[in-house]
């Protein structure tokens, strides 16, 4: 019996169909794909709720009015986590797990994906997108900030890869 | 010429967002159909074990482009019909490094955690809770972080343009470096034995020689293909810049004011100044509109008929006419020298003035006068 990972797309044919994808998304939204937008929403509505004053007279979730989970972003995260579902689902991968390598204990792994997690939530926020809306949307529009931005974070990846290595070890 | 939502400012509407859920529900599944709701698979990437991420990322972005720019071309789409994110120097590199960190710590980045944490990995719902935390303080610290947001802020720019290069040749040199990396990574695989099934393959061949010849194709097609037929496509720097020097942008006051005379159809002239120095003189037939409220008050007359901008002197209005022409109008122009070098051309006597007057342009002067100076006009 075939191992689940071992369906994968092929990964040009992967390509192809999320720059489809993308096209789409300018031919309809006039904006490309983008996850940490909608993240970043999210978060402002759970500050609005929790602390409404505050949240609105703070300089950066404050622009975004008193319901900040009404953009798109938010209904394409929520496309994103419902078509991932659906596929894990339909390819037999969906349950409940830590990945790691066997060497690494789970609380390492977690403790590195959270302070990971921070990291890439600040970065978005300063970079105005993350992989999907800055790397690949500005990419494909060939925007000079994007493109230094894919190269960077690429660049950063690789030099710094070494140390987190020990995660992964069987 | 389609119109997306966003042209329309009418991306909150129910329609839009609709639209936005059914392409995140493709992208979803997409990214999970290619093992990216795997931190390890992901992660890969960064121990050279696993190229896909690369070899989707390029691929995807080497179809979006050749996609956008033959839509382009075929007068589909105009870049002013898209959200453009400005190019922050400063900004990309700093948030370029953290993010690159965050990444390779993570195991994750956020549409591909996303789908993780939908497919039951729990080191991914952890990354998101982090993603959300880190917005929180990005918030909470962002008096204190805005000059690393805005350093090096240089508005909507081309990367083409950056490199001084032709769209069609950025293009294509891109393209061949996309198809050439594909052909060694596939090389490589194939030289170790594993992952290398689609070297020499040709569906594989028949691919990279389709990318190709598309970017080839775009290299043949006029320049203008890349603007639209409206002309309303955002100009490069070089193409501004180039206007400014041959003061393509000037009107000079004795055209506007023989436009004005004539009430050329079409024709709005602009005064920028406050509502009080506007009420005591302006060009009649001139409009009062302040610079911040510019890009709402002209958006119907973008591309339609001529603009022209004036103050004082020509600093506000050449700024204004540059921040309007990089949103994509082309029909914005300034009066050359301002009001100040109106009044000095077109509405001193020609008594007062200190060259001979040839009787011809001494009548046109008289008409000038009768027709912009207010109150009793003077005996001929």
């Amino acid at each position: 019996m075939k191992l689940p990972e071992s369906r994968y797309l092929n990964s040009y044919v992967a390509g192809i169909l999320l720059g489809l994808i993308l096209l789409a998304a300018f031919l309809t939204l006039g904006a490309g794909l983008g996850a940490s937008g909608g993240l970043a929403r999210l978060a402002a509505a759970v500050e609005v709720t929790v602390a409404p004053s505050h949240t609105l007279a703070s300089p950066y979730f404050g622009a975004w009015g008193e319901s900040p989970g009404r953009y798109y972003l938010v209904y394409m995260l929520a496309g994103i986590f419902l078509g991932g579902l659906l596929s894990a689902l339909g390819a037999g991968r969906l349950y409940y797990t830590v990945e790691r390598g066997r060497r690494c204990s789970s609380r390492l792994r977690l403790v590195l994906a959270a302070v990971g997690g921070l990291l890439v939530g600040i970065a978005s926020r300063l970079a105005q997108g993350c992989t999907s809306g800055q790397a690949l949307t500005g990419g494909a529009l060939l925007l000079s900030g994007s493109l230094v931005f894919l190269a960077v974070l690429f660049a950063t990846g690789y030099a710094t890869a070494w140390l987190f290595r020990g995660q992964w070890h069987d | 010429m389609i119109e997306t939502y966003f042209a329309a400012d009418t991306l909150g509407t129910p329609g839009a967002l609709l639209t936005a859920f059914v392409i995140g529900l493709l992208f979803g599944a997409v990214l999970e159909q290619t093992g990216f709701g795997s931190s390890r698979r992901l992660a890969g990437v960064f121990y050279l074990t696993d190229l896909a991420v690369i070899k989707t990322m390029f691929t995807a972005m080497v179809v979006a482009l050749l996609g956008l720019r033959y839509l382009m071309a075929w007068g589909w789409l105009d870049l002013s019909a898209l959200y453009l994110m400005p190019t922050v120097w400063g900004a990309a590199v700093v948030g370029g490094v953290l993010f690159g960190l965050g990444f390779v710590m993570g195991g994750w980045c956020p549409g591909t955690a996303a789908v993780g944490a939908a497919a039951g990995k729990l080191d991914a719902w952890v990354f998101l809770g982090g993603v959300l935390a880190g917005s929180v303080l990005f918030n909470e610290f962002f008096a204190w972080l805005e000059p690393l947001y805005t350093w090096g802020d240089v508005g909507v720019r081309f990367v083409y343009d950056s490199l001084g290069l032709t769209p069609a040749g950025f293009i294509l040199a891109f393209t061949a470096m996309a198809a050439v990396c594909f052909w060694v990574v596939e090389f490589l695989g194939w030289r170790q034995g594993d992952a290398g099934e689609v070297f020499a393959q040709p569906p594989f061949a028949a691919f990279t020689l389709t990318f190709l010849v598309l970017a080839l194709g775009l290299t043949l097609l006029p320049p203008q293909a890349f603007t639209s037929p409206a002309g309303s496509a955002r100009p490069g720097d070089r193409e501004l810049l180039s206007q400014i020097e041959a003061a393509a942008d000037h009107v000079e006051p004795e055209d506007l004011a023989d436009r004005l005379l004539r009430r050329e159809a079409g024709l709005i002239v602009v005064d920028v100044r406050p509502p009080e120095e506007f009420a005591a003189f302006h060009l009649r037939g001139a409009v009062n509109i302040t610079l911040p409220d510019l890009p709402a008050a002209l958006e119907s007359h973008k591309n339609l008929g001529t603009i022209v901008l004036y103050s004082n002197g020509m600093t506000h209005p050449a700024q204004a006419r540059d921040a309007l022409a990089r949103r994509g109008y082309t029909n914005v122009f300034i009066l050359t020298d301002g009001l100040l070098g109106f009044q000095e051309r077109i509405l001193k006597p020609a008594s007062l003035r200190s060259e001979p007057v040839p009787p011809v342009t001494a009548a046109r002067i008289a008409l000038w006068r009768t027709f912009f100076l207010p109150g009793p006009k003077p005996a001929s």
